[in-house]
């Protein structure tokens, strides 16, 4: 029996690493990168996962893109989430943070969430406006920046630790809650080899569409308020690019720059 | 589905982010970048006041450039908390319609710009670097995409308000006019403590330093390994600020509110020392603006050294502590 239900956002994003120029075009080549879980979400799970020990909670990771996307909830599994959910339908095509909020706030309450969990920020889309995004459309609270993270059930609350400019503040919220956790807190376990198995051979995720969450006409590029209305390769700036041999030889250009 | 008139919407409204009555200086910032917009579109330039006791900083929004100044003067907006911020300000953008916001890209702002551009359906654009606004009052919100290598216009033209956050350190602060005078405004607070879902138990701030208005800069990477003494040693010397990458941000080496680069600030000091920087395009894009930028690091083929006007191959704490005996002897004199 689980008392508590916490649900993980994944995504699946190209290796920010591998991301190449092309040859010919001089541009940016997404598409040949590898795709790997977005690091911070990583962090969101091991932050679920330490819930899970703590209390007796079932941890549900669930993703939006195509069925491809299907290794980041095979990784989750291994790491040792209970099950996985794929949300996946050509309706959700062209969706920028507002529909994507919408769909995961859908899916939270589908799911019976008591926690959200998410990552701080995507690495192919740095917003990170996904988890407000979520809370806001439930009318839930929200966290985020979060280093530490504690499960209150007596009081019906998390108490969190947020990382603000210059410090941290201590907040307590409600649940139903939205917590985005900061990227380098909650350093992610390794999956453990029996979990691992279980991931790679007989896991299968759990899918959901549109249909399913009954948002086939609030989602996609129709209702995404943004758009994208050009891209310009930015002009690296010219700098001298002079290795020198000695420290001293550093002293002139010092002496010059704040002269 | 959310359908507007977008010619309804009009004004650019600036969130004033202040905590107990200390403004992020980001704040300031978006004022001015946000009057040549409204020089564009013969608006109005709005500054947006929550929090507790907000006399003072109404006034200096005025002096700031603002034309008026909204308040939502109560104790449930100090500190803050998203969930309060969120209802009032959706409250007040469905009474008066505001065709722009700009939210300053800190931790407070990209937590309160993601709640209220929701109930709103308003389109959000992160991190900003760049914007304008055409003679139909688009806004044209640029912001660094793919790392920074590429820089993206996003535009949203059927939803209102247009919002964005906004990088501290890229705009430039006006200088306050005491001055100038214009109207602050009280309005109707709409949100009661009773029925806010958070409770902030504990805020502690101390070192929150302001590295955007920064001379001299000395920066640093994964590559010092947790070891900040000789970057601090030579910060010392040259009466420079210590600023650094994410990587040794997130290692918990030094505070992020010195961190530059995407997700961090935009700096343009007259000198720019990276000790174990590698280079990546998400931290030259925040520093590409300084004057002359000096690279140590002990790997040749870093990256870095392509974004450096002088580079040595090197120990960063051995070229540190040369580089600071040599200079301590002259620091008055580089400063004078």
């Amino acid at each position: 029996m689980h008392d508590f239900t916490v649900v993980v956002g994944v995504k699946q994003v190209p290796d920010a690493d591998e991301v190449g120029l092309d040859p010919d075009t001089g541009r940016l080549d997404r598409a040949s990168a590898p795709a790997v879980m977005n690091p911070p979400d990583r962090c969101a799970l091991e932050a679920a996962l330490s819930l899970k020990d703590a209390h007796a909670a079932r941890v549900i990771a669930v993703t939006m893109g195509p069925p491809m996307a299907t290794p980041v909830l095979r990784e989750a599994v291994a790491m040792g989430c209970d099950d996985g959910v794929l949300i996946t339908d050509r309706a959700f095509a062209g969706s920028d943070t507002w529909p994507t909020s919408l769909t995961l706030a859908r899916v939270a309450e589908h799911l019976d969430a008591d926690v959200v969990l998410c990552g701080e920020e995507t690495t192919d889309s740095s917003t990170g406006q996904v988890p407000p995004g979520i809370a806001a459309h439930n009318g839930w609270a929200q966290l985020t920046y979060v280093e530490a993270l504690d499960l209150r059930p007596e009081e019906g609350r998390v108490v969190a630790h947020r990382d603000v400019e210059g410090g941290y503040e201590v907040v307590a919220a409600d649940l139903p809650v939205v917590v985005a956790v900061a990227f380098g807190s909650f350093e992610p376990r390794p999956a453990g080899l029996h979990r691992k198995l279980f991931a790679e051979t007989e896991f299968d995720p759990r899918e959901l569409s549109a249909a399913d969450l009954g948002i086939e006409e609030e989602v996609g590029l129709a209702v995404s308020p943004t758009s994208v209305g050009g891209m310009e390769t930015v002009q690296p700036v010219d700098r001298q690019g002079e290795v020198v041999d000695e420290v001293d030889d550093l002293l002139g250009p010092i002496r010059e720059a704040v002269a | 589905m959310t359908e507007i008139d977008p010619d309804e919407y009009e004004g650019v409204w600036v969130f004033v982010e202040e905590h107990a009555g200390e403004v992020m200086p980001v704040s300031w910032e978006l004022l001015a970048e946000g009057r040549k917009l409204t020089e564009t579109t013969g608006q109005e330039l709005v500054a947006l006041v929550i929090g507790e006791d907000c006399e003072a900083v109404a006034e200096a929004a005025l002096a700031h450039g603002a034309d008026r100044v909204l308040v939502a003067d109560d104790p449930v907006f100090e500190p803050y908390r998203a969930d309060p911020y969120g209802a009032q300000f959706r409250a007040m953008v469905e009474e008066r319609k505001p065709s722009i916001v700009l939210i300053g890209g800190t931790h407070t702002g990209r937590d309160f710009a993601g709640r209220v551009a929701v109930p709103t359906h308003a389109g959000l654009t992160a991190d900003v670097t760049e914007i304008d606004v055409d003679e139909a009052g688009i806004l044209q919100a640029r912001r660094p995409a793919f790392g920074g290598d590429v820089l993206a216009t996003i535009l949203c033209e059927d939803h209102r308000p247009q919002m964005a956050t906004i990088r501290p350190g890229v705009f430039e602060a006006a200088e306050p006019d005491p001055d100038r005078t214009g109207e602050v405004e009280r309005v109707e607070v709409v949100v009661a403590e009773d029925e806010t879902m958070s409770e902030v138990l504990e805020r502690v701030v101390g070192d929150r330093a302001d590295i955007t208005e920064a001379e001299r800069i000395v920066a640093v990477g994964a590559g010092v390994e947790g070891d900040l003494e000789p970057a601090r040693a030579l910060a010392a010397a040259l009466d420079a600020d210590l600023a650094a990458t994410r990587a040794a941000v997130d290692e918990g080496w030094i505070d992020g509110s010195r961190q530059v680069g995407q997700t961090g600030k935009t700096v343009r000091p007259e000198l720019y020392v990276a000790v174990g920087v590698s280079g990546a395009i998400q931290h030259v894009e925040g520093m590409n603006k300084s004057g002359v930028v000096l690279a140590i690091n002990t790997d040749p083929n870093a990256p870095i050294f392509e974004h450096a006007d002088y580079g040595i191959v090197g120990d960063h704490a051995e070229v540190c502590h040369e580089l600071a005996d040599r200079l301590s002897g002259e620091t008055p004199e580089l400063i004078a």
